[in-house]
């Protein structure tokens, strides 16, 4: 069963959104039991995935079938420490998403469930591909169910909401695909047969002036998803429209596969780029850190306020991935975990006052800490991991990504500048949340319509539970998450090392060898391998 | 039973049974009894209490079998790792309890328990009462965790940790609006200052590789290197982050200038105010700032900043102080003041007299607020009282009147007292600087600002005992004018308690837990200063060894393993102590005097209507308006700002300008569509024309491909297509025309020639590229070349340069390392189609430019012509013309 356990995680969702189509519309309660207990199975046996050997760097649960043979099309997926956390925030949060709009949606349940079945199984595949095809597939795929989660159970602007994130992550998806095309042709050049693997795609030594511009593709579409400044228009918008579970998701999970791409693709096939982008790309992520804690302060609605946390948040993420040190990647790593748990929880629990009021404005709140004392401790406890106080999950990950940058090599001489800005986002964080918390908790109750709200009801804190339980625990034991990460981490940044340094000093086009690729692709390579770049003989006039 | 096995354990549970207690309190509190809530809340403190006074006695065992700088250690837990580059730097949540520690152990637990006996009665009707012993039992474990921390991050943990229960407590009657907003200027305030600590901290852990206190200690004097922020330097490390470390202190300690929020925290009951907000949280910074002596003892900057800032802040807090009408704002006001002072005492280096304050200070600081909040709870005065209101309490509350009078002359520094110990030892601090300090002046100026500030402190505090405890009871008589101080957490009542009322004309007495915990306090007030009898022996000439300790001072001897203790050069000592203790005894008779002169004998009042200088203390300096005039409301517009870009210019470019192009694009191609049929006749008319057109005129795509001097050309077939070639341009026809001559080859020679190109190989896009020579000059660009060249401005080097100068092709080197045909380059060469020359990593070829001319003719008998270029690389002209011999056979094809 281990050798398949990751296609399992990814067909237990498809075929559980089968059942449910099969099951009849009036049923409404046997439909959503139905869906989140089969997602609760999936939970339960993606546990398993941390019975892999994750002491090396190597993928683990590694399957490869031959797909489109002609087009070296395989399916291939694998884990290793850095995806595996990612796979466990998804099949976690998605029956906690579910389970949280378990009321509030009363339309189309059906639908609505099985959009969220098959939502996982491609946030599931997106994380585990290593064949880029596949990736692609699943990275599209993910789009068509939130689109629909967004344009059909969202609020009153959902169909403009939906449809511009439709727009914005489909303009960059695009690029992304002729970019990965690109580096398919070209290594069809160098060796004569086709691959879209990504083991064997890093092997391509591609020159600068050409990398700049897949790189450049590749990181748009990615920063798009992330979102990075100034590419997070799309996300106010879908946050705010998006019913309290796609609210979750899209936080948790869809974001993280911006950065994740970040990570396991944009960076390993295109080192040079990434290094001398570096820079850049870390200005724009200190730029977005502040940037998105200014806007989220004067936000009056909180979903909003909490979609430009995100962008803020997300900001720290991407400033530890571009430190290029081990301490700021898993930092970034951690962090993009305890964006999912902090910004999930936060999600459900403006869901909650939703629920009961139908209104998001601050201004229509105050003193709810009188009528509803647990939501409210609740409430202030995800606000202190968001804020990132010690003892809190937020902490470590944005104290390991401060440090890291701090210390970074790759930003040289500006690091401690970075942090210095960076850090500033700290306190920009409590201005924000502090006065969100103000606003709705504290102070006389002068609304009567608010006088009589029913505090947190148990399905609520059975939701937001997991969450605030991982907040504490990640704080105080982080050790366990972060050691099984330091292998791949430690691994990503020595072959990106390694690579650049090729580079560096010769990026004419040729192939590396591979570790273990297949023999014919190795000969082809040898025997072409210097074939200069097309346009090098100076022949047209 | 191993007893060192139990003190290392015992470091831990001092840490969790308050966290414990915390945890049940704030799940089951809410139903549970009240007595199950105080036994949980306070037995949890009373257990911690009894684990460090036993850690206590092993410690001072230990002490006086290992040596001085021994401690206690319990390794917890492994937290986690942090890998930079190749150094890995284990973050181990470890206690430690040693001298330092210890004696806040102390402090944090006896006055913390003694705070939580008082709460009891204190906080006994009120309905948040469990959510209160949450609150104050998570502050206790994160306060312990501060301390005992042997880390950095450990210690931020409770840096924060009582941050938030600050911020917690200080919002605890959360329905007054600007409570809660006290509470979270607290919090922001302090996050300010964390920023800075987080910083020094990074700015420590890349000079020492650690982030332990012991290692940081111990490569303190390897500090000295500059730092750079940047490519711009600082200055040394040691003072960056020490700059920042106390930029940290300013805001956990109410430093000058962030200690805007410590005033408004009194907006929290009282206990907390006597605990959080006076006796341990605010003394923090100075445990932070022992704790890492060495570190600051490293910068003499940094060392004077701290010093003036401590001063300046203990001034300007008691300036404030002398004219405010509040109780528990007066004390605010003192807390920060005597602050200052221990700020000035560690930036003199005096760290010990530093802690020796905080210790005293703890001691009648919490006993003057308990008495303030014994005398609210007795007259019924809700949120603060204000002493006009008040007067004559002596005989009506005299357990409150005799233990407030004790802390008042401590506090004053009134001689033998607690404070006149301390105190002395802190002006003592600051001669002493005099002398060590290259600026001698500085130290003077400290000296006289704290001997100022020691006489208002003496002034102010009397004048709040005469006007409170002497006099008559004046009840609800005097009308408090509403306006007089609009800050949060100022005079603004609960909900439902109007502060226009007057007070209760028969004020109650406190019960046992009030009275006991403000009578065990009042004699600390007295006797806390013995533990350092050295000013004392000083003065009286006395020079005795007691328990050890040289002179008395069993204090600066407890602590000399843990903290640097700065020995003052021993010529003038005595000389100088007598100054220390003349300056603080003078002025501590000044103020008490003319308080009693003014309050006591005239028995004025405070003034009704405050005008000058008197208004801008009141109005504390305005430097709340000006924070908010300027920080706050900047912040906030640059919010504003940014979430109106964000809506009209980010948005409106990526969505709306991008879809009004899309929409636009549309409009245009739907306008042909209109529907009437004879536009849609005449554009189909127009569309055969050109189709036409089209079909009856042949095209041309000539284009060539060369080898050496030999260039393919093709171009396109077609239907019923000749050909007619010029292959060298001449003007006259080469070929005749032909159905198949859609191809043609040609080998160039010298004469052919319409010009030179250089091809750039090696460059850093890796890609070759061509450029054709004109009359113009192509300079190269250090980009270009790489390595072997680089432009000195000032020598006003110039780079190399290629220009056409008749049939050759000139190269000028320069300064550039060059090779030609294998070989240094001359200063000026010239040189031929064929020829290499090789500038840095850039590898030039010189090619030169052919033409070709074509006809192409279709059965229409319509005629087109096209001229096209490309560049031929011929062989080298020059004598390694036989090693090239061997090269391909196409070379030299007959014309």
């Amino acid at each position: 069963m281990n050798a398949h356990l990751l296609t399992l995680l990814i067909t237990l969702p498809i075929l559980a959104a089968f059942i449910v189509a099969f099951i009849p519309r009036q049923a409404t309660g046997t439909l959503r039991t139905t869906a989140v207990v089969f997602m609760l199975v999936e939970l339960f046996v993606s546990y398993s995935l941390l019975d892999g050997d994750y002491t090396t760097a190597s993928y683990q649960f590694l399957e490869q079938h031959e797909w489109i043979p002609v087009l070296g099309i395989s399916y291939k997926v694998g884990i290793d420490g850095i995806s595996l956390w990612l796979v466990l925030l998804t099949t976690l949060l998605t029956p906690i998403a579910l389970y949280a709009s378990w009321l509030s949606v009363d339309t189309k349940i059906k639908e609505f469930a099985v959009a969220f079945l098959m939502l996982e199984a491609a946030m599931i595949g997106a994380f585990v591909a290593l064949d880029l095809f596949l990736f692609y597939i699943f990275w599209e795929l993910m789009l068509v169910p939130m689109y629909l989660i967004v344009g059909i159970w969202g609020g009153p602007e959902r169909v403009y909401a939906a449809v511009k994130f439709f727009l914005f992550t489909l303009v960059g998806s695009l690029l992304m695909l002729i970019a990965l095309l690109y580096v398919v042709g070209l290594y069809e050049d160098l060796t004569g047969v086709y691959s879209f693997d990504l083991e064997e795609l890093s092997r391509v030594v591609i020159p600068y002036g050409t990398q700049i511009w897949l790189f450049g593709a590749f990181a748009l579409a990615f920063a798009i998803k992330v979102p990075m400044f100034p590419f997070h228009t799309w996300l106010p918008d879908a946050h705010t429209q998006a019913p309290t579970g796609g609210s979750v998701i899209l936080a948790a999970v869809m974001l993280k596969l911006g950065t994740y791409g970040f990570i396991r693709f944009a960076m390993p096939l295109f080192p040079l780029a990434a290094h001398y982008l570096g820079p850049t790309i870390a200005v724009i992520a200190v730029i977005g850190i502040i940037y998105g804690a200014y806007c989220a302060w004067v936000q009056k609605d909180v979903k909003k306020l909490v979609a430009y946390s995100s962008v803020s948040h997300l900001g720290f993420v991407m400033l530890g991935i571009f430190s290029m040190n081990i301490g700021g990647v898993e930092g970034a790593i951690l962090q993009m975990v305890n964006h999912g748990i902090s910004t999930g929880a936060l999600f459900i629990l403006v869901g909650v006052i939703y629920e009961r009021r139908h209104t998001r404005d601050l201004d229509e709140f105050g003193g709810l800490a009188k009528v509803m004392p647990v939501y409210a401790t609740l409430f202030v406890i995800v606000t202190m991991s968001s804020v990132g106080l010690p003892g809190t999950n937020g902490f470590i990950g944005e104290f390991m990504i401060l440090a890291g940058t701090f210390a970074s090599e790759a930003l040289q001489p500006w690091p401690q500048i970075f942090v210095f800005f960076a850090a500033t986002g700290v306190i920009l964080a409590a201005i924000y949340m502090l006065h969100a918390v103000l606003k709705l908790f504290w102070g006389p109750l002068s609304n009567p319509k608010n006088e009589n709200l029913e505090d947190i009801g148990t399905r609520e804190i059975i939701a937001v539970a997991p969450l605030i339980v991982l907040v504490f625990w990640i704080g105080f034991f982080p050790g366990p998450f972060l050691e099984k990460m330091t292998p791949s981490v430690s691994n990503f940044i020595t072959s990106f090392q390694q690579k650049l340094m090729i580079e560096n000093q010769d990026d004419t086009a040729r192939l590396l060898p591979g570790s273990g690729g297949s023999p014919s692709a190795v000969a082809a390579a040898t025997a072409r391998v210097v074939v200069p770049v097309a346009g090098d003989q100076g022949g047209e006039g | 039973m191993d007893f060192a096995n139990i003190a290392d354990k015992a470091l831990l549970w001092i840490v969790l049974l308050p966290l414990f207690g915390a945890v049940i309190n704030g799940v089951f509190g809410r139903f549970a009894d009240k007595s199950m809530v105080t036994l949980v809340g306070v037995g949890s403190v009373a257990g911690a209490f009894v684990l460090s006074l036993f850690s206590f006695f092993h410690l001072v065992g230990l002490k006086g079998a290992l040596g001085d700088d021994v401690a206690i250690t319990n390794e917890v837990y492994h937290w986690f790792s942090l890998y930079l580059g190749s150094s890995e730097i284990p973050i181990n949540v470890t206690f430690v309890f040693d001298s330092l520690s210890g004696i806040m152990a102390m402090v944090v637990t006896g006055i913390g328990l003694l705070i939580h006996i008082y709460s009891i009665e204190y906080m006994a009707d009120d309905p948040g009462y469990a959510r209160f012993f949450t609150y104050l039992n998570l502050f206790m474990a994160s306060m312990l965790i501060l301390i005992f921390g042997s880390s950095m991050p450990v210690m931020f943990v409770g840096w924060e940790g009582v941050g938030l229960c600050s911020y917690l407590l200080i919002g605890f009657w959360y329905e007054n609006g600007s409570y809660a907003a006290a509470g979270k200027k607290a919090f922001i305030v302090n996050r300010i200052g964390d920023f800075g600590v987080l910083l020094g901290m990074f700015v420590l852990m890349m000079a020492t590789r650690s982030l332990e206190f012991d290692d940081i200690n111990a490569a303190a004097s390897s500090l000295g290197t500059p730092f750079y922020f940047g490519t711009f330097e600082l200055g040394a490390t040691a003072t960056v982050a020490s700059l920042l470390l106390f930029l940290g202190c300013t805001g956990k300690s109410a430093q000058i200038p962030l200690f805007v929020w410590l005033p408004d925290a009194m907006a929290g009951p009282t206990p907390v105010s006597a605990l959080i907000h006076a006796a341990t949280m605010v003394t923090s910074g100075v445990y932070l700032a022992c704790r890492l002596s060495p570190v600051f003892m490293e910068s003499a900057t940094a060392m004077a900043v701290i010093a003036v800032v401590g001063a300046l802040t203990a001034l300007v807090a008691a300036s404030i102080a002398l004219v405010q009408n509040q109780m528990k704002r007066i004390l605010a006001y003192s807390t920060v003041s005597q602050l200052g002072f221990m700020f000035a005492a560690v930036g003199t280096g005096a760290f010990t007299a530093g802690i020796f304050h905080v210790y005293t200070h703890a001691f009648f600081k919490a006993c003057l607020f308990l008495g303030a909040g014994a005398v609210m709870h007795a007259v019924h005065a809700h949120g603060d009282a204000d002493v006009r209101k008040l007067g004559g309490l002596r005989t009506k509350l005299p357990v409150i009147h005799w233990t407030f009078l004790v802390s008042c002359l401590a506090i004053s520094g009134f001689p033998l007292f607690s404070g006149w110990f301390s105190k002395d030892e802190i002006l003592l601090g600051a001669i002493n600087a005099t002398m060590f300090w290259e600026q001698a002046w500085l130290g003077w100026l400290v000296y006289v600002i704290l001997v100022a500030a020691a006489t208002m402190t003496a002034f102010y505090m009397f004048r709040l005992y005469f006007l409170v405890f002497w006099g008559t009871y004046r009840s609800a008589k005097v009308e408090v004018e509403a306006e007089e101080d609009s800050s949060p957490g100022a005079s603004i009542p609960p909900p439902g308690h109007e502060d226009d009322h007057g007070y209760d004309p028969n004020p109650h007495r406190p019960h046992a837990a009030i009275a006991g915990v403000l009578s065990v306090l009042g004699v600390g007030a007295i006797v806390a200063g013995t533990v350092n009898l050295e000013p004392l022996l000083h003065l009286l000439h006395v020079h005795v060894d007691i328990a050890g300790a040289e002179n008395g001072n069993i204090w600066g001897t407890w602590l000399s393993g843990t903290v640097v203790h700065f020995v003052p050069a021993g010529e003038g000592v005595g000389a100088l102590s007598y100054l220390a203790a003349v300056g603080g005894t003078l002025a501590t008779a000044t103020g008490i005097g003319l308080a009693y002169v003014w309050y006591f004998k005239e028995g004025r009042m405070p003034m009704a209507q405050v005008t000058g200088f008197a208004k801008v203390l009141m109005n504390k300096w305005y430097v709340d308006e000006f924070y908010d005039a300027t920080i706050v409301r900047g912040s906030k517009a640059l919010a504003v700002f940014a979430a109106a870009i964000d809506k009209y210019l980010i948005d409106g470019i990526l969505a709306r300008a991008s879809a009004l192009g899309v929409s636009l694009i549309s409009w245009l191609a739907t306008r042909p569509q209109n529907g009437v049929m004879h536009s849609y006749a005449a554009l189909m008319v127009v569309g055969l024309a050109v189709i036409g057109w089209w079909f009856t005129h042949p095209h041309t795509n000539l284009d060539g491909v060369a080898t050496r001097s030999d260039v393919t050309w093709t171009t396109g077939r077609g239907l019923g297509y000749e050909y007619r070639w010029d292959i060298d341009d001449d003007g006259e026809a080469d070929t005749e025309w032909s159905a198949e001559g859609n191809s043609a080859s040609h080998t160039y020679g010298h004469d052919d020639w319409v010009g030179y190109a250089l091809i750039f190989d090696g460059n850093r896009t890796g890609e070759s590229e061509e450029i054709f020579l004109d009359d113009s000059v192509v300079v190269l660009t250090e980009s270009d070349i790489g390595r072997g060249w680089e432009a000195d401005p000032e020598a006003g080097t110039t780079p190399p340069s290629f220009r056409v100068d008749e049939d050759e092709i000139v190269f000028l080197k320069n300064d550039a390392r060059a090779r030609v045909r294998g070989g240094d380059a001359e200063v000026e060469e010239r040189l031929h189609p064929g020829d290499t020359v090789q500038v840095g990593s850039l590898n030039v070829r010189i090619g030169a430019v052919v033409r070709a001319s074509l006809e192409v003719r279709n059965s229409f008998g319509n005629v087109a012509r096209d001229t096209s270029e490309v560049v031929i690389q011929p062989a080298p002209r020059t004598r390694e013309v036989a090693a090239l011999e061997a090269v391909p056979a196409t070379q030299g094809g007959a014309r």
